[in-house]
């Protein structure tokens, strides 16, 4: 929508689209601090108001690339949701900053019990829904969604199961305090601020927080365009750089008061900074930071992108006979990661893929050139999901 | 029809009823969308592309993939270029907005057609995809008999005609039928569009 040029009058500059979300911050630091110009990268950031419109505009080729739900990625490139565009991820955006937020009645009800019976909180939720004559509904931010996925994936845990004894809808972000209120839903899992937003107006409470349904669960990655991709190697090479600088900044709590200014601008996110503010590095409570740079944050693994596409398959999103290791190295391209910074002694992990879940403290994985430290990143259930390799 | 201009939803309103659309419902931004077509069935749905609300239709699409409807955007002045392509490729509508008073009859007719035009395309690439698989199915059945049970190639059609006649059934559910008793699973490729051991 909102056509804003770091250079104007340059032909090969790259469009990227972008939502109102915390997640956006690398993209605008990297284009407001001039990171992507020092690369020799004119960019054009489009804030859009829709997932819809980012698929659309991506798959008519009318932007090159976009900060996006890794599922909605693949969606894109398989041809899920008309037309197909193949799209690659050489840089993860993102860790964590969802959060499941429950009408403040249901919320109530459920910590009640939880500090009661001493469980968890989702059964607890199961609990007080299991009684209900009416099916509860929960509202995801699309279909194709880490939100969907990992909200379904935690409700599961407790035998709560979308389409059999719960209903997901999609509704906006903007639209959920309002959904709350009006008893539309019962809760719903979507993105920062949105959450902070939902409980700032009174309308719902915070249950729980991607880190409790997977610790450090990966959430938005940056997609190119396939063929722009190919034909601006050294744009794209330049635009991984600058979004790892970014990163960084934006990953430094004496930074994160500037980058929620920044991002609350009218033409940007255009809610309170204070609000972005809990969602940012060195937030207190540390209830649902967002991890931008360290625990190798932004390298796309290919075991991020397995689980994903092996729960989409899960729920019926896509057709059980796919291959999913095949599409996984078809889309995320570690090796246009490591071709980019090689040259910036950023420590690069020496493998594409990792267990998922097998770490419940602190570790150190094997990288070059040195070792980088990464932090938990078990499930609330405890499985372990070991990738093909 | 889903607008954040009253007087644009208004002023499209009446040139739609005057011009013979017979029932026109207006729906304010951010009630629940999903329900309401589910409730309506409308014929074509008409949308302001600047509305969050998009991502509700995104969802519903595959709900109603039996029934599709006809999608319309309104979408604004910056998006002009997008909204050509997007119109070039027929798959759904985009329109401008400073288009939409004077021209919505045309628009929504258009629509329709491309849509219908795109559904016919659509329905007759599978048709047409469906006939070649069987075509193949046949061929790599009559390559399997004149393999193993050294046949010529007229024996194996006949072959396949006859059991087909015999049973009542198509010749291309006979040679599926003896593709699988002879090859079971061990050689899918799984990615789905391609037929087991192709390639042979």
């Amino acid at each position: 929508m909102n056509g804003r040029s770091s250079h104007s009058g340059n032909t090969s500059r790259l469009k990227i689209g972008l939502l109102r979300l915390t997640d956006s911050a690398p993209v605008i630091v990297a284009c407001e601090l001039g990171y992507f110009a020092e690369e020799g990268v004119q960019t054009e950031l489009m804030v859009e108001p829709s997932w819809a419109n980012i698929a659309d505009k991506l798959a008519y080729g009318f932007s090159d690339a976009a900060v996006i739900l890794p599922p909605l990625a693949f969606a894109i490139t398989l041809g899920l949701r008309q037309p197909a565009q193949s799209l690659v991820v050489p840089f993860s955006i993102s860790m964590g900053g969802n959060t499941v937020t429950l009408s403040r009645e249901l919320a109530d009800e459920v910590q009640t019990i939880a500090l009661r019976d001493h469980v968890p909180l989702v059964n607890a939720l199961a609990a007080t829904l299991t009684p209900k004559p009416e099916r509860p509904v929960f509202a995801v931010v699309h279909n194709y969604s880490t939100h969907d996925l990992l909200l379904r994936y935690w409700l599961a845990t407790a035998g709560i199961i979308a389409g059999r004894n719960a209903d997901l809808v999609v509704i906006p972000p903007q639209r959920m305090v309002e959904a709350l209120q009006t008893r539309r839903v019962s809760g719903f899992c979507a993105g920062a601020p949105w959450g902070e937003m939902a409980v700032r107006a009174g309308a719902g409470t915070t249950v729980a927080t991607s880190r409790d349904i997977w610790r450090n669960a990966p959430e938005k990655v940056f997609a190119l365009r396939q063929d722009w991709a190919e034909s601006h190697p050294g744009m794209l090479e330049g635009a991984v750089r600058a979004l790892l600088r970014a990163a960084r900044f934006c990953d430094a709590p004496e930074n994160a008061a500037y980058t929620a200014a920044l991002l609350s601008r009218p033409d940007y996110l255009g809610v309170d900074s204070q609000a972005i503010l809990s969602s940012l590095p060195g937030a207190v409570p540390a209830m649902n930071r967002t991890v931008f740079h360290r625990h190798a944050a932004t390298f796309p693994w290919r075991s991020h992108a397995q689980w994903f596409l092996g729960q989409m398959q899960r729920w019926g999103l896509l057709d059980a006979p796919a291959q999913t290791r095949t599409i996984a190295d078809r889309i995320y391209r570690p090796d246009l990661y490591r071709r980019a910074v090689a040259a910036t002694g950023e420590s690069v992990p020496v493998a594409d893929v990792k267990p998922e879940g097998a770490h419940r403290s602190t570790w150190s994985l094997d990288a070059s050139p040195r070792p980088i430290a990464m932090d938990a990143d078990y499930f609330c259930d405890g499985a372990v999901f070991e990738p093909s390799d | 029809m889903v607008d954040t201009s009253v007087e644009r939803a208004q002023a499209i309103e009446e040139t739609l009823a005057s011009e013979g659309f017979a029932d026109v419902r207006r729906v304010a931004a951010g009630c629940n969308l999903v329900a309401m077509v589910e409730q309506l069935s409308p014929d074509i749905v008409i949308m302001d592309m600047s509305l969050p609300d998009r991502d509700a239709l995104d969802g519903i699409k595959e709900l109603t993939a039996r029934t599709p409807r006809p999608v319309v955007m309104f979408a604004d002045e910056q998006d002009a270029g997008f909204v050509e392509q997007a119109i070039a490729a027929g798959v759904c509508s985009y329109n401008l907005s400073d288009a939409a008073t004077r021209d919505v009859k045309t628009i929504v007719t258009t629509a329709i057609a491309l849509f219908d035009r795109y559904k016919r395309v659509e329905s007759e690439l599978e048709e047409i995809k469906g006939l070649l698989a069987q075509r193949r199915l046949i061929e790599r059945a009559k390559a399997h008999l004149m393999h193993n049970r050294r046949m010529t190639e007229p024996e194996a059609y006949a072959w396949l005609r006859r059991r087909a006649m015999n049973s009542g059934r198509k010749i291309a559910q006979i040679a599926a039928e003896l593709l699988k008793c002879a090859a079971p699973e061990t050689d899918r490729t799984g990615a789905g569009e391609s037929l087991p051991g192709e390639e042979k």
